[in-house]
C-alpha cells in the first residue's frame, strides 16, 4: 500500500513539472505589458512599446499601412530647429573667425617679392574639374542652404511669391547639379590621390602651423597638410553628401522611411560643415594668400611663392625639368 | 577662365543628360504611390462591417449586384427584402 502511494506521488509530481514546464514557453510569448488589441489599448502604451503603429491594408502600397511613426517626429525635429542651429553655428562661426583672422594677420604675402618667373603648377584639365566641382559646390551649397534657412532669412524679405519661384529654381538646379558635382569629386580623388597621402613632411609642418602665423614656411611637397585635409574633406563629405542624396532622389530604391530620415540628417550635417571648411578653402585661396588665385586661375604661380610655400615640390621639379626650364618661363606661360 | 568656361559648359551638359536621366527615373508621387496600383479586395466591403450577418452562412434567395456608384460612394445600405448575409460577399 505504502509502495503504491510512493508511485502515486511521484506520479503526481512528474506530472506537475511537465505542466509546468509547457506552460512556461506560453506564458513567454504573453505581451509584458500590453495587448494590441486590447480595446482599451492607449495609443502612447503602444507608442511606448512599438516604434510604430501599423496597420493593414489592401493597396498594393504597404508604405500606407503605417499609421504612426514617432521617429518621424525626432526628424522634424532635428531638421526644424537641430540642423539650423548646427548649420549657424559652423557657418556663421567659420565666416566669424575668419574675419577676425583676416583683421588680425591680414594677407600672407609672398616675403621675398615676386621673381617675374612663373612655373606651372595645375594643368588645364586640373583646373577644368576644380572649377565644376566649386562651380557646382557653390550652387548646391546655396540651394541647399535655402532648404535650411531660406524661410526663416529669405520669405520674410522677398516674399512667398518670389520665394517659391526661387525655391522651385533652387531645387531643381540641386538635382540637377548633383550629377557633375559627383563626377568632378571622383576625378579629384583619382586626379590627386598620389599627392594626399600624410607623411612626415606633414607632421612637422602641422607642428609649425603651416607658417600662418608669423614669417615660417615649413617644407611641404605640391600639396600641404592643410591642402590634403581639404582634399580628404572634399572627397569623403562629396561622398557622403552624394550618396545620401541620391538616397533621396530616389526615394524608396531599398529605402524606407527611416533609412531616409537617416539619409536627411546625414546630408544635412556633412553639407553644413563641407560648406564651413570650404569659406576656409575660399578664403586662403583668394584674400588670405597672395599669389594662391593664380595657381587655379591661370595655372601658374610664381617661383618665390613656390619656393616659400612648397619648397619640396620646387626641388622635385627643378630636378625632373631643369632650373633652366623655369627661367624661360619669365614670360607669361601659356597656362591652356 | 578658359578652364572655368569649359568647367560651365560641362555642367550644363550634364545637367541636361541629368534632366533626362531623372525624367525616365522618377515619376509623379501620385503616378508612382497612388492609384495606378489600388484594387478593390472583393471578399471585404464597408457593407460586411456595418451589417451583422452571421458568418459562415449562406444567403437565402437572390443577392443583389452592386452598381458602379455604389461601390464609389461606399453604399451602407440594403436593399429592401434582400438577406443580410449579402453584404458579406460583396
Amino acid at each position: 500500500m505504502a509502495v503504491c502511494t510512493r508511485v502515486r506521488l511521484v506520479l503526481i509530481a512528474v506530472a506537475l513539472l511537465v505542466f509546468a514546464a509547457a506552460a512556461a514557453p506560453v506564458a513567454a510569448q504573453q505581451p509584458s505589458s500590453v495587448d494590441p488589441n486590447a480595446a482599451a489599448v492607449q495609443e502612447q502604451q503602444l507608442l511606448e512599446q512599438l516604434n510604430r503603429i501599423q496597420g493593414l491594408g489592401t493597396i498594393p502600397d504597404t508604405k500606407s499601412y503605417v499609421i504612426e511613426q514617432p521617429m518621424g517626429r525626432v526628424w522634424r525635429g532635428f531638421h526644424e530647429v537641430w540642423l539650423p542651429w548646427i548649420g549657424g553655428i559652423a557657418v556663421l562661426g567659420m565666416l566669424a573667425v575668419l574675419i577676425i583672422f583676416y583683421l588680425w594677420r591680414g594677407m600672407v604675402r609672398i616675403e621675398s617679392g615676386r621673381s617675374g618667373i612663373n612655373i606651372v603648377r595645375f594643368s588645364a584639365f586640373e583646373r577644368f574639374v576644380h572649377w565644376m566641382t566649386a562651380t557646382c559646390f557653390i550652387i548646391l551649397a546655396l540651394s541647399g542652404l535655402n532648404i535650411t534657412f531660406g524661410k526663416h532669412v529669405l520669405l520674410p524679405l522677398i516674399g512667398p511669391s518670389a520665394f517659391s519661384s526661387w525655391s522651385l529654381a533652387a531645387k531643381y538646379a540641386h538635382s540637377l547639379l548633383s550629377f557633375a558635382f559627383t563626377l568632378g569629386v571622383v576625378l579629384i580623388f583619382l586626379m590627386w590621390l598620389s599627392g594626399n597621402i600624410l607623411n612626415r613632411v606633414d607632421i612637422q609642418w602641422l607642428k609649425r602651423g603651416g607658417g600662418m602665423v608669423g614669417h615660417d614656411h615649413p617644407p611641404a611637397y605640391r600639396f600641404n597638410a592643410g591642402q590634403k585635409m581639404i582634399y580628404w574633406i572634399v572627397v569623403l563629405g562629396g561622398a557622403a553628401v552624394a550618396v545620401t542624396g541620391y538616397l533621396l532622389m530616389f526615394p524608396f530604391y531599398g529605402t524606407n522611411i527611416a533609412d531616409m530620415q537617416i539619409a536627411q540628417g546625414v546630408h544635412g550635417v556633412v553639407a553644413v560643415l563641407f560648406i564651413a571648411v570650404m569659406l576656409a578653402h575660399i578664403y586662403i585661396g583668394t584674400i588670405g594668400m597672395e599669389g594662391a588665385f593664380e595657381a587655379m586661375g591661370e595655372g601658374t604661380v610664381d617661383l618665390n611663392w613656390a619656393k616659400e610655400h612648397h619648397s619640396l615640390w620646387v626641388e622635385q621639379e627643378q630636378a625632373r625639368t631643369g632650373a633652366a626650364t623655369m627661367q624661360g618661363q619669365r614670360s607669361a606661360m601659356p597656362a591652356e | 577662365m578658359r578652364a572655368f568656361l569649359l568647367a560651365c559648359l560641362a555642367i550644363l551638359v550634364i545637367g541636361v543628360g541629368g534632366y533626362f536621366f531623372l525624367g525616365s527615373m522618377q515619376e509623379s508621387s501620385g503616378a508612382a504611390f497612388a492609384t495606378d496600383g489600388a484594387r478593390i479586395n472583393p471578399d471585404w466591403a464597408w457593407r460586411s462591417v456595418s451589417t451583422q450577418a452571421g458568418a459562415g452562412e449562406t444567403p437565402q434567395g437572390e443577392c443583389d449586384t452592386r452598381k458602379a456608384w455604389q461601390w464609389i460612394f461606399v453604399d451602407f445600405a440594403r436593399p429592401e427584402g434582400e438577406s443580410a448575409l449579402c453584404s458579406i460577399s460583396q
